[in-house]
């Protein structure tokens, strides 16, 4: 190098070396004076609080370890930085980041992971099913297949998937509860114009929901509705679910969050735990946040019960199921007279003594999908 | 408190550096010995004393050296002080439960494991203060006569907890009068952000595909996959350690010390040989002149000069963990070097040199699948799958999702990990003025472009592990 160049080198050198100072502190006076929230919405959880100082947890080094994740939760620009993560990886060819498979046509597909609870969910629906089918109700077992199997042809090449069909094949024949297989028609519909999953969320869409709702009326005699007899009505056309919560990258594409609405229905939705009543099974102001899917049977509740004074039969069914079933209620109301809906991750006594002092429940639908049902406690409180 | 997260990179260095810069440089030592010390006790509040007292240790023994200094009876009394002090530390802390269960395991008896955490850094900061003794003993250096400087030597954060081993008599004198300016700072800022960047953006995306690929049953792995995972984890601890190494050399540069290099592009070996004189070269001439040349080095007779060998290589081995999987990595290479000095060495170097770096690099690769794991039976069932003898298919689509998804992070860091930089910054300042210039200023925008990169990863570290917690 010669003697000019050195100058040149040098001075460059000090230059960028200070910017990258400056950038250093930057951040962290950012840091001081940013504003602290507790909850992220981008992320959907809720960020680490500044740990409270032991000599114990100092010892332990649970006291330093818990700054640091303050430290990080609550750094400057946090989701943004997340999203260039993302699409750097993404740019770089990886087509896997934190467990999302970047799929074709923009889908975003969670990764079904190696299941660990199967022996206990077969415990669990078999000793329901033997308790509640003494009671003289009609029992079936609903597992939704999930995105990554419907949609396997989307799945970036050589993804090495785990088989979620064999779990779900073990839970229906070992646990003995009368099987309604969804896969077929979501397969038959899978190439339709319609999405059966949305894009960025780990639920299925109205779409999906209807196809699995018409088989279960086919097992149970009941004429579905057709879509055509219902009011369709798109609601949110800027939807980014959980799934995209993982990657928090701006360039992925958006979801339509469609519903479907009987005119004809007269409603009562009674939240048991907050005590609230609805006459509708949407509380449409989730649709100004994060977390739109929430909308459907606002959220999270234990228990639900839902009246329609225009079903078309007397029957009454208790719904025991994950978040999935929130979507499929809607078409559900048209034949029940009353729905009861248990989430029993946070419905603690155990729906079987429920049935046995609700003689006039006649049907026991079990929903879940395959990766919540494996990785959700929801199951541990069937039975 | 690791170099590679959000506390030490937006807090603790800058914190450090603004107040060791804004006072007079006879309050710089103290600056440094404080923040040392909080750095230390931010991951290891009790043993810190550990540290503490091995330094007073030390510094007493030197200066009763001082004190009896024509006897050499004496001296030669605290060196061994100092040494057996040192050790029965080390020994205590890092090999007892090792020991406890190697008898347990051959004689079927049962006692009790002590079951005490290892000290973070004890390997490294033991092996400092022992040189200052056996230099000092050695009329080799002064005896420093004022304990908190010789804490400040032994406690420096920069190299405290992942090396490199620097040795008194590099640093004696800094540690009194050193140069602290601006060129210093810009080219010690570079050289951490160097080492920052191979960190989190090559060694720990490494990492994370050696473990997946190391989750994957036996059975289930191709052999092209067992080696591809092999291969990972060389990235992985070829370019964390050097990248520790670089973070030190440039934090130190930043506060006027000169360190020596740790690490020469040792995956670009041309034969074992080749790879020892440049990886870890702090600990390899520190067995080489407190160990190896002591016990007379090769200038004895072949047998002796074979003891040796294996002497120095089973420590080696031994100092990288107390398990046998680390002895029986340091006894490959005693005994690989031994061959490459008495059997295949002069025909090795007639080869072509492809072919020598393909030797060095395999012989590598799989010496580190023997380092990775501590237990026998796991490091036997990789082996399986390695030659295909678990029943495992000779190559999978996995491999190609492995190496699909990771095809830039591979080629990036093969090149990187031959001396690639320094040969394209060599040409590019060979440039006429201009165009160095420019290129000059893309590298310095690449510098900026990686540190919002790094921090990006930093905020979301999936996987960001302190590897050297065996060490």
């Amino acid at each position: 190098m010669d003697e000019r160049n050195k100058k040149v080198a040098d001075r460059i050198r000090q230059v960028t070396a200070a910017l990258l100072a400056l950038i250093i502190v930057g951040f962290s006076c950012a840091f001081f004076f940013s504003e602290k929230v507790d909850f992220s919405e981008g992320e959907n959880r809720y960020l680490a609080s500044f740990p409270a100082f032991s000599m114990e947890s100092l010892k332990d080094g649970s006291y330093t370890e818990g700054i640091r994740s303050y430290l990080s939760d609550h750094f400057p620009f946090r989701d943004l930085f997340m999203g260039v993560k993302a699409e750097t990886e993404i740019a770089l060819g990886k087509r896997e980041i934190n467990g999302i498979y970047i799929a074709d046509d923009g889908y975003l597909i969670e990764a079904y992971a190696e299941p660990e609870n199967t022996e206990r969910i077969v415990e669990k629906f078999g000793k329901f099913y033997e308790t509640v089918s003494a009671e003289g109700v009609s029992v079936s077992l609903m597992l939704a297949p999930t995105a990554s199997v419907i949609y396997r042809d989307k799945l970036p090449v050589f993804a090495p998937e785990h088989d979620q069909m064999e779990t779900r094949r073990e839970i229906s024949e070992r646990s003995g509860v009368p099987f309604i297989d969804c896969y077929d028609a979501l397969m038959e519909a899978k190439d339709g114009e319609e999405p059966l999953y949305y894009r960025t969320d780990h639920h299925w869409t109205s779409y999906g929901a209807y196809e699995a709702y018409a088989v279960y009326c086919e097992e149970k005699g009941i004429r579905p509705l057709d879509l055509d007899e219902l009011i369709k009505k798109e609601v949110s056309e800027d939807f980014r679910g959980t799934v995209y919560s993982k990657l928090n990258d701006d360039r992925l594409a958006k979801d339509t969050i469609t519903i479907f609405e009987n005119p004809k229905n007269r409603l009562t939705v009674y939240y048991t735990d907050t005590g609230e009543t609805s006459d509708s099974l949407y509380e449409f102001s989730y649709l100004d946040k994060k977390d739109k899917y929430s909308m459907f049977l606002n959220n999270i509740h234990s228990l639900i019960e839902i009246t329609n004074e225009t079903a078309d039969s007397e029957r009454e069914l208790v719904l025991i199921k994950d978040s999935y079933a929130n979507s499929m209620v809607p078409f559900l109301v048209n034949h029940y007279r009353k729905i009861y809906v248990f989430d029993t991750r946070y419905y603690k006594k155990g729906p079987s003594s429920f049935i046995r002092e609700h003689p006039e429940v006649t049907d026991v639908l079990l929903l879940y999908n395959m990766n919540t049902i494996d990785t959700d406690l929801g199951v541990g409180g069937i039975y | 408190m690791v170099f590679s997260s959000i506390p030490f990179l937006f807090f603790f260095l800058p914190a450090c550096l603004i107040l060791y810069y804004a006072v007079p440089f006879q309050l710089k030592n103290m600056v440094l010995l404080v923040f040392s010390l909080i750095f230390y006790a931010w991951g290891e509040p009790v043993y810190i004393v550990l540290m503490v007292f091995a330094s007073a240790v030390d510094y007493t023994n030197g200066r009763l050296m001082e004190r009896f200094g024509a006897d050499d009876r004496k001296r030669r009394i605290f060196l061994c002080s100092s040494v057996v002090i040192n050790l029965s530390m080390l020994g205590f802390f890092k090999y007892a439960d090792f020991l406890v269960e190697t008898v347990n395991s051959l004689w079927h008896v049962s006692i009790q494991p002590l079951g005490l955490g290892l000290p973070v850094g004890i390997s490294f900061f033991t092996f400092q203060t022992m040189s200052y003794s056996i230099d000092l003993y050695r009329r080799e250096v002064k005896t420093e006569k004022n304990y908190l400087t010789y804490l400040t030597y032994v406690s420096m954060f920069p190299q405290l907890i992942a090396g490199p081993i620097v040795r008194f008599s590099a640093v004696n004198e800094e540690l009194h009068q050193r140069t602290i300016d601006r060129e210093g700072f810009a080219e010690g800022t570079i050289r951490f952000m160097q080492g920052l960047f191979k960190k989190v953006l090559i060694a720990n995306q490494a990492g994370a595909l050696w473990e997946s690929i190391r989750a994957m049953e036996a059975g289930s792995v191709s052999v092209a996959t067992a080696w591809l995972g092999a291969l990972c984890f060389t990235l992985q601890l070829y370019f964390d350690f050097s990248a520790y190494s670089d973070m030190a050399i440039g934090m130190g540069r930043m506060l006027g010390f000169h360190y020596l290099e740790n690490f020469r592009y040792p995956l670009s070996s041309v034969s074992v040989t080749d790879f020892w004189r440049r990886w870890h070269i702090s600990l390899s001439s520190w067995f080489r002149d407190y160990v190896y040349i002591p016990l007379g080095g090769n200038r004895v007779s072949r047998w002796k000069h074979l003891r040796n060998i294996l002497i120095v290589w089973f420590l080696t081995g031994l100092w990288h963990g107390a398990a046998w999987n680390f002895v029986l990595w340091g006894l490959y290479y005693g005994v690989l070097l031994i061959l490459e000095k008495y059997v295949w060495g002069k025909q090795l170097e007639r080869l072509p040199l492809l072919i020598r770096h393909g030797y060095a690099l395999l012989i590598v690769v799989f010496g580190f699948v023997i380092f990775v794991f501590d237990d026998m039976g796991q490091l036997a069932s990789y082996l399986t799958s390695m030659f295909g003898m678990a029943g495992n298919r000779l190559f999978g689509t996995e491999f190609l999702w492995y190496v699909g998804n990771n095809l830039v992070l591979l080629a990036v860091a093969l090149l990187l990990a031959f001396p690639v930089y320094p040969f394209v910054k060599e040409r590019i300042g060979r440039l006429e003025s201009k165009r160095f210039a420019a290129c000059s200023a893309l590298s310095a925008a690449g510098y900026l472009a990686l540190l919002f990169l790094t921090t990006a990863y930093l905020v979301h570290d999936t996987y960001n592990p302190f590897l050297y917690f065996r060490f």
